[in-house]
Order: C-alpha cells, then structure tokens, then sequence
C-alpha cells in the first residue's frame, strides 16, 4: 500500500469519527427537542434549536457521502495502479522475450528499469560492478539503446499515449 | 484470480468499523457497567441510537459492500451457503456471507426493539435537573411492585410493565446472538483464514 492510499484512509476514518460524532450529537439534540416540546409547547428557543438538529443531520448525511467518495476514489486508484502494472508487466515479458535476454540480463534489465544503478543492483543480486556493465551493455545492444533513460522511455513512449493534434486544439 | 483475491483482502470501510465496535462497547457497558434504568444507562442507550441510525444510513449510501443490497436476508443463499459449508468449499463474499447477513438483520433487530422500548419507557435523556425526576418516575412506577415482590434492584426493571419485560427479552435474546456471533466468527475464522478477524479489526492495516 503506498503513501498516498495511507493518506486517504486516514482522512476517510478521521471524517468518519466526526461523522459519528456528529450522529451521537445529532441524537441528543432531537431527543432534547422532543423532551422540551413535550414540556414547553413551540417556542423560538425551540426553533433555533430545531434548526440546529435539522443541520447536524444534514451535516451528518453530507460528511457519509464524502466518505463514501473518499472511498470510491481510493479503490479507482487501486484498480488504475493494479491495472497498469498488469499491462506493464505484459509489455515488459514480452519485450525482453523479442530481445531473448538471458535470464540474468532480465534481472538487471528489470533493476535498470526500476531506476537502480549499477552499483545498488550489484549490490541486490551479489555480483560485481563490473559484471553488472557488461550485463547492461549487452541489455542496451539488444535492445537497441545506449542509456539507462533510454531502455526507460522505450517502454514509457508506448505507454504514454499523446493526446492526438485535434482534442490538443480543443482543449 | 483477481474477483477472489481483491475483495479477500479488503477490510471493511472506517464507517462501518467504527459503527460495529462502538455499539459493541455500548451494548457492554450497558450490559455490565451501568445501573438498569438510571441516568448513565440511558444516556448509553441514546449514544447507540444514534450510531446505529448512522450504520442504517450507511447501508443507504454508503460503498457497495456495506448497503443493504449487497447482503439481503434470503433463506435460499442462507441454505445454499450451509450446504457449502458440508461439502468443504469455500467462496468468498465481497460483503457479509449468506448466514452473516441473517445475524446482521436479527442483531439490528433485537437492537430497534431494545432502542424503541428503552426510549418510550426512559422518554428524552435526562439533563442535570431531570435526572432525578426521571428516577421518582421509576421508583414511582417500581413501588406499586415491591407489594407483590421484594426482588431487589432486579425487580425494579421488572415492573416497568409489558415494555420492561420486552426491553428484558430482547436484551438477553440479543446476548444470546453475540453469542452466536463470536462462534461464527470463530467458526468462519478457522474455516476460510484470519482475513475475517482482519477486515473488522479497528485499528491497524
């Protein structure tokens, strides 16, 4: 779980304690107000404090519903991430299959792609520096590139696709 | 593969959480901890009055798994799920399962029945002044009953009439299906693995 669905859920559970909160409020203030009808008859305290209830109800209906969207937004970003490392992971297969990688190029191909350097994905898979550079060079040859950022924006420039010229115009 | 694996994993939504556990400490203090009929006792009643009106505003509005028409009572399922249980297989629910659902309704049963007669009998929350008035009430309804039977502070509950009687039963009725909650927590638990005590847990990830 990342930072950023952490952070959501932690706003969504602290809107739901004032949420509930608002709902034991909310219980008080109308059983008050019966038990001051039931004593006094209608009254401009009464009315003020009728009105009170009313908005702490509505406050309370309103403060679910934001939870509710909380909610919803938080798992469409699961599936969007869930998705997209899917298909990634599919490209990424089928990538270092039509280059024919050897398994270890795939290993460091995959750390190069995650944006590790040659000394921290030496230090991952317990080889030396200099194995790891002739591994990535010969990663590069195959692939057809000359740097790190480049194997990067290989997979990036089919993922990414630019909006075409004319919704660019609209907007 | 990810139909099963997604909502396996998923813990309820803070809403719910936070709705189940604090009627479970309402129902425990005002089992246990407060004097039956006094001050504090209603007050409690009130607090889970309210919390539960939120829980039923969630089964309106709330995330899919938590409405009401995610888990509809239905004997049918109630049945299928049983004979699932016979043969050894184990299906997961995006919400409450089959037999879950059923305690769900009867558990918010017995609680309406307890809310609605502990408010008729109790009237509005009692406020600094009222607090006492709320007490000769009942200790004006409880002495036409120490005549007939000295039973105590047991008694007193007892002669509240046929509402008191009701609010009675239903609180022990609704002991009894927290009971049989727990064992099918326990039972579901050892059944289909820890992510059922997970989802509901209140704190952590």
């Amino acid at each position: 779980m990342n930072a950023r669905t952490r952070q959501r859920e932690r706003r969504a559970t602290g809107i739901s304690i004032l949420v509930a909160l608002q709902a034991l409020a909310c219980a008080f203030f109308l059983a008050d107000l019966v038990g001051d009808f039931a004593q006094d008859g209608i009254g401009p305290h009464l009315v003020i404090e009728a009105m009170a209830a009313v908005a702490l109800v509505v406050a309370v209906v309103l403060g679910a519903l934001q939870v509710r969207s909380l909610i919803a937004a938080a798992r469409r970003d699961e599936a969007a991430v869930a998705a997209a490392q899917g298909a990634l992971a599919d490209l990424i297969g089928l990538r270092f299959a039509e280059w024919q990688l050897t398994a270890a190029e795939a290993d460091v191909a995959l750390f190069a792609l995650k944006g590790c350097d040659i000394a921290e994905i030496a230090a991952l898979r317990g080889s030396a520096a200099g194995t790891v550079r002739a591994q990535l060079a010969r990663v590069y040859a195959k692939a057809g590139v000359d740097s790190q950022s480049g194997l990067i924006a290989l997979f990036l420039e089919e993922l990414v696709a630019l909006p075409d010229e004319g919704s660019l115009a609209a907007r | 593969m990810t139909e099963t694996t997604t909502p396996a994993r998923r813990r309820w939504d803070p809403i719910v959480r936070i709705t189940h556990w604090s009627i479970a400490l309402a129902v425990l203090a005002n089992a246990v901890f407060t004097e039956e009929g006094s001050g504090p006792h209603i007050w409690v009643g009130y607090g889970l009055a309210a919390i539960l009106a939120l829980r039923l505003l969630w089964g309106l509005v709330g995330p899919a798994e938590a409405r009401f028409s995610a888990f509809w009572p239905s004997p049918r399922k109630a049945m299928a799920h049983l004979r699932e249980i016979r043969a050894g297989t184990v299906s997961h629910h995006a919400s409450h399962n089959p037999l879950g659902a059923l305690m769900v309704y009867a558990i918010w049963g017995c609680l309406l029945t307890i809310i609605a007669t502990g408010i008729t009998m109790a009237g509005p929350p009692p406020w600094n002044g009222e607090a006492e008035e709320g007490e000769h009430r009942s200790v004006a309804v409880a002495t036409q009953g120490y005549a007939e039977a000295e039973e105590g502070e047991e008694g007193e509950e007892g002669e509240e009439g046929p509402l008191g009687e009701i609010h009675e039963t239903a609180a022990n009725l609704l002991y009894l299906l927290i009971l049989l909650h727990l064992a099918g927590v326990i039972f579901e638990t050892r059944r289909s693995g820890k992510q059922v005590l997970v989802a509901m847990a209140p704190l952590g990830r």
